[in-house]
Parts: structure tokens; C-alpha cells; sequence
């Protein structure tokens, strides 16, 4: 079994995380947020990506709004509402005392 | 030379290889299957059609006007399969699963919830519109798409060897589910799903189209656009439909669907169930027990009635026993629907004339030295029939 598979699961857990952080850079777009995560090892798809934003809209995580474009229709460029922002912190909190404790471990 | 379908995707027109749409099809069936029961189901079909639609865009160009097969594949390769984010356990099990819909003939048996007929997936069903028995043949040349006649013909032929034909024909007549809705009937012969759906996507598609356009102008042409498109789509859709299920299409009227169920009499159904359910098991093991000791509880079969006849007898007294019961059965489902065919009609009008027939065959091998000769003969006919086609086939080879 390669890492790639054993961290499968854990790729996938943290996927909700890394779109809060893209989103809260800047307002995107969701093909910008697969151009993003596709440079990395956390590389997704639309068909995965479509459902997760759409389930943090309805947690209220992310919020959308129309937007022309020079091609095609408008899209949907999102952005993080309030209670988001405050998930992402929350969850970045944590990621910080998960990475801290798997640093730590063993190290006398 | 390829045949191109013009679909609609987000109110722009996309036009396609034939076998692309149904890779797209199958691959958006399939997505809204997945995430049924999620509230957001259209919005996010609405999304991945516009993601997909961008795709196609950018392959196209002012001298490549049609998305190919293999475009179609990849592009949907790249979409990845749908996932429904909100059903966290079922997400990773859904993913190890490969992508259209292959559930098939082997799953027929146990239609759950899971291998439900993908829309354009063919599965093997009983139809029982023209049906001879219990339709059985029907479904198969369906599944096959072959003549209804070659089917039964074989099985005919089968029947002489041994019984071989009829026991498959009862066994297959047990586990198969007959085709009753729309959709299992347009699964039955692989179709596309139902015209509402169709035109419920092209509906939605539609508005999203008019969203987009701000002046009236090009509102009004995309308006044109539509119609024309729709009259298309419909006369597509009608002219396959009567192609292919003429039959039907006067069953679907006054069909199961739409007639609901009155409560009390639905008690009695399930009952009347394990009544039918006894009485294939009683068939079943008299069937078997003709084939090991030929005789049935006490009664031997009549000097000299081949084996299958005495099949072939037991399986008409099933039908004559059980075709009140289910009649009754199907009343207690669908109050004011009357199965067309009563007990002389063409179901058992037709049951009869083939117990003549079998009938007719076992008294001429009986009583006609040369028919018995020729039938005698018909193993070593059909062999040397198939050893010259072989012969033939190697030579040529």
C-alpha cells in the first residue's frame, strides 16, 4: 500500500480545510480553486468539489455571487461568510496542535 | 462520418458525437443518482454541467464545431465521479465503484436501492405486453435486441432436449422482475430514461440560459434558438420511442404509475403474494420431482408422455391456478386497471395454443412412424448441421 493510498482518507478530511483557506484569500472562482489544489498532493476533481461547496454553502461557510465573464456565462465566485472565517481559524487551531503533537511524538 | 446530437448546456448549444451523449448522459444520470436525497441535487448538476460545458469550450474553435467520442471521455474522466460531500462514509465506497451504470443482467434478481436501472443501462426484465407465457422471451429479445420469434424458437428447440428449454424458461420466470414502470421498461431495451426528465433538463437549461442574456435582442434569438432545439429533441425522442416500444406507449397511459393504491385492499396483496410464492414452489418441486422419479405425489406420468409434456402440463396448470390470483393481486395495486387479458384472452389464449402445439407434437411422435423417425433423426441433423458450419467456418478462416 503506497502513502498516496494510506492517506486517502486523510487527503479527503482536510480537503474542506485547504478550500476555506483558498476561499479566504481572495474571491474565486471554482476552477481557480481546482487549479490550486492541483499543483499540490491534494489534487480534486469537479465532481468532488462541486458537492463540498455546495454543502459549505448550506453550513454557511462560503457564500457566492454571480459574476460576468469575457467567456461564457456569469459564474459563481465565492467567498467566505463570518461564520467561515471563524471555522477556518478554528480549524487551523487545530491543524496546529494535530501537526504539533505529530512532531513531538516520540521525541525525547 | 459520425451521427451529432445538439445538446444544451446552461442555455449554450453544444453539439456532440452520438456516443459522447450517451457517455454524457449515462455520466449525469449518474450524478443525480448519487446525490438523491441531497437539497441541493440541481444546483449541483447545475454546476458540474456548466463545468463541463466550459471544458467542451475550449476545445471547440471556429473550424471544430462537434466534441468527439473521445473529447466527451476525457473530458469526463477529468470531471472525476460525483460525490455526495454531505454523506461523508458513503463517499469513499461510492468512489470504489466504477462509474455508468453496470448493473446488469446477473443483478436482476435483487433490484435494490443501489444497482437500480441506470437510465440507458439494459437490464433483463420480463415484459409482459405481447407476452406468450410470462414473458420471459420478450425480455430476452429485448435485452438482445433480437426478434421476439428466434427467441422462442430456441426455446422451443431446447425444450426438446430434455426439458432443457422449459425448465430455464420457468426458473428465469421466477427470478426475473417483469418491466411494469416507464423507466424499467426503457431499461428493459436499454432507452434513455423518460421524456418528462428530458424535458425537465431542457426547461432548467433554458432559464439559465435567459439569465444570462441582458438585452432583449438576444433574448429573443435565444428564445428562437430553444424552440427550434426543443422540436428537435422532441421529434428525436418521439420517433425512437415509437420506434422501439409501440406497445407500450398505450400500456404507460393506464399504467401502474398514477393510480394510487387504495388502502384496504393492498392488505390482501401481500398475501395473495405468499399465496403466488407457494404455488411457484409447489410447481417448482413438482417440476423437479417429474425429472427425478417421474411421478408427482403418487401420480406417475401417463405410459409413454415424454418427460417434458409432463413439464410442459404442470406449468399450464400453474398458469390456469395462478392467473386469478394474480389478476386479483394486480386489482388490489392498481384499482380500475383490469389486466386486458382475462382467461381466454391472449395471455392463456395464446398458453393454450401452445400446449396444442405441444400436444399436437407428442401425438404425432407417437402415432406417425415418420414424424418419430425425423424427430428420431433431429439430434444428428442439428449435429451435422453445426459440424458443417464449423467446417465451413475453419475453412474459410
Amino acid at each position: 500500500m503506497s502513502l498516496e493510498e494510506k492517506f486517502t482518507a486523510i487527503r479527503k478530511g482536510l480537503l474542506e480545510f485547504l478550500v476555506l483557506k483558498i476561499i479566504s484569500a481572495n474571491q474565486v472562482y471554482a476552477a481557480d480553486i481546482l487549479k490550486e489544489l492541483n499543483a499540490t498532493e491534494f489534487a480534486t476533481q469537479e465532481g468532488t468539489l462541486y458537492p463540498l461547496l455546495s454543502k459549505m454553502r448550506r453550513e454557511e461557510l462560503v457564500d457566492y455571487e454571480w459574476k460576468e465573464s469575457e467567456s461564457g456565462p456569469p459564474r459563481k465566485y465565492y467567498e467566505l461568510t463570518a461564520k467561515g472565517r471563524e471555522a477556518l481559524r478554528e480549524t487551523h487551531d487545530y491543524w496546529q496542535k494535530i501537526s504539533g503533537t505529530v512532531k513531538n511524538l516520540g521525541q525525547k | 462520418m459520425n451521427k451529432v446530437i445538439t445538446i444544451n448546456l446552461n442555455g449554450v448549444a453544444y453539439q456532440l458525437e452520438e456516443g459522447g451523449y450517451d457517455a454524457l448522459r449515462a455520466y449525469l444520470d449518474n450524478a443525480a443518482r448519487r446525490l438523491e436525497g441531497n437539497p441541493d441535487r440541481e444546483e449541483i448538476i447545475t454546476d458540474i454541467e456548466q463545468a463541463i460545458a466550459e471544458k467542451f469550450r475550449a476545445l471547440l474553435g471556429s473550424f471544430k464545431t462537434v466534441v468527439n467520442v473521445k473529447e466527451v471521455t476525457t473530458v469526463l474522466a477529468e470531471m472525476g465521479p460525483v460525490e455526495d460531500a454531505s454523506s461523508e462514509g458513503a463517499a469513499s465506497a461510492s468512489s470504489a465503484r466504477s462509474d455508468a451504470g453496470q448493473g446488469r443482467g446477473a443483478e436482476a434478481g435483487a433490484p435494490g436501492p443501489e444497482c437500480a436501472a441506470a437510465p440507458g443501462a439494459r437490464r433483463l426484465y420480463r415484459i409482459e405486453e405481447g407476452a406468450m407465457i410470462a414473458g420471459v422471451c420478450n425480455g430476452l429479445a429485448a435485452y438482445v435486441n433480437i426478434d421476439v420469434t428466434i427467441v422462442r424458437l430456441a426455446f422451443t428447440l431446447l425444450t426438446f432436449m430434455w426439458g432443457v428449454g422449459a425448465l430455464v424458461y420457468v426458473i428465469m420466470a421466477v427470478i426475473l422482475p417483469a418491466a411494469r414502470t416507464p423507466t424499467e421498461k426503457a431499461a428493459a431495451s436499454g432507452m434513455a430514461a423518460t421524456a418528462q426528465e428530458f424535458i425537465k433538463r431542457a426547461r432548467e437549461g433554458y432559464y439559465e440560459g435567459m439569465k444570462s442574456f441582458h438585452d432583449k435582442q438576444s433574448r429573443r434569438a435565444w428564445k428562437r434558438k430553444f424552440k427550434h432545439e426543443m422540436r428537435g429533441w422532441k421529434y428525436g425522442f418521439h420517433r425512437s420511442m415509437a420506434e422501439q416500444s409501440q406497445q407500450w406507449q398505450q400500456n404507460w397511459n393506464r399504467g401502474p404509475q398514477g393510480a394510487p393504491p387504495i388502502a384496504g385492499p393492498v392488505f390482501i396483496a401481500p398475501l395473495l403474494s405468499i399465496l403466488l410464492f407457494g404455488l411457484v414452489v409447489l410447481m417448482l418441486w413438482a417440476i423437479y420431482s417429474l425429472a427425478t422419479s417421474h411421478q408427482f405425489l403418487g401420480v406417475a406420468l401417463p405410459a409413454g408422455m415424454p418427460l417434458w409434456v409432463g413439464i410442459l402440463l404442470v406449468i399450464v396448470a400453474y398458469q390456469l391456478v395462478s392467473w386469478p390470483i394474480k389478476s386479483a393481486r394486480y386489482a388490489c395495486y392498481f384499482p380500475g386497471h383490469y389486466r386486458h387479458s382475462g382467461p381466454f384472452g391472449g395471455l392463456l389464449g395464446s398458453l393454450i395454443g401452445l400446449f396444442f402445439l405441444g400436444f399436437g407434437i407428442w401425438y404425432l411422435d407417437r402415432h406417425v412412424p415418420e414424424f418419430h423417425q425425423w424427430l428420431v433423426e433431429l439430434p444428428g441433423l442439428l449435429h451435422r448441421g453445426i459440424d458443417a458450419v464449423q467446417a465451413w467456418f475453419a475453412k474459410t478462416t
